[in-house]
């Protein structure tokens, strides 16, 4: 009963590293974000898919961006951090406030990404999940409770229909 | 079929399967040379490292 029981429970999220994960997130944004303790953060990523075909050869190619995504209620701003999977550095933060985008959705399909448009140019499809285990794409942290709390500031707040 | 004959089919995937794998990563490096040349000229974006004392305790 014991091994089946653990055998089916699937995996576990080591929390000890998730927390020392979150924090080096905390410390990176607030680095390159002025008041950045006024943001709660979540760990995001974009998915960049380039079909190609080199004669004989085709099919596609996805390239992931890890992101640190910081939103504070009371200003209406969310602002997105570049990042890579081992937090060893950052770039510099890009400022999406509702009151200067375009327009902002939550994408049903092929996956549910928040979607903002700064203008018309350009936009960003942020993609995030509670955890995700491979350590080499994307960054080792458990948010269930923070993307709760952003999906819900996301959708009810920052949304434009 | 004979064995023989599902052997060479076999042969023949493998072979298609490499060479296929060989031309991509050659169409791959010819463009990302291109890329390179045409790049190199702009300024590479801003990139602020972890604080050391906190690359320390990454490692450990």
């Amino acid at each position: 009963m014991g091994f089946f029981s653990k055998f089916f429970k699937g995996p576990e999220v080591d929390m000890e590293k998730s927390n020392a994960n979150a924090k080096k997130m905390r410390l990176l944004f607030n680095q390159v974000v002025e008041n950045g303790d006024s943001y709660r953060l979540i760990f995001g990523y974009t998915e960049d898919v380039a079909r190609f075909n080199y004669g004989f050869v085709h099919g596609s190619k996805t390239k992931i961006g890890n992101l640190i995504v910081g939103w504070n209620e009371s200003m209406q701003t969310i602002v997105v951090v570049p990042m890579v999977p081992d937090l060893s550095g950052c770039g510099d933060p890009t400022y999406y406030r509702r009151s200067e985008i375009l327009k902002a959705y939550r994408n049903k399909y092929p996956t549910d990404a928040f979607i903002i448009y700064p203008d018309k140019k350009g936009y960003i499809g942020i993609n995030a999940y509670d955890w995700l285990e491979d350590e080499s794409l994307y960054v080792y942290v458990s948010q269930e409770e923070e993307l709760a709390a952003f999906t819900d500031f996301f959708m009810n707040q920052f949304a434009t229909k | 079929m004979s064995l023989g004959a599902v052997g060479a089919f076999l042969l023949v995937l493998i072979v298609v399967f490499v060479i296929g794998n060989l031309w991509f990563h050659f169409v791959e490096s010819l463009l990302e040379r291109i890329k390179h040349l045409l790049t190199s000229r702009r300024d590479p974006p801003a990139w602020h490292p972890l604080p050391p004392d906190e690359e320390k305790s990454r490692d450990e």
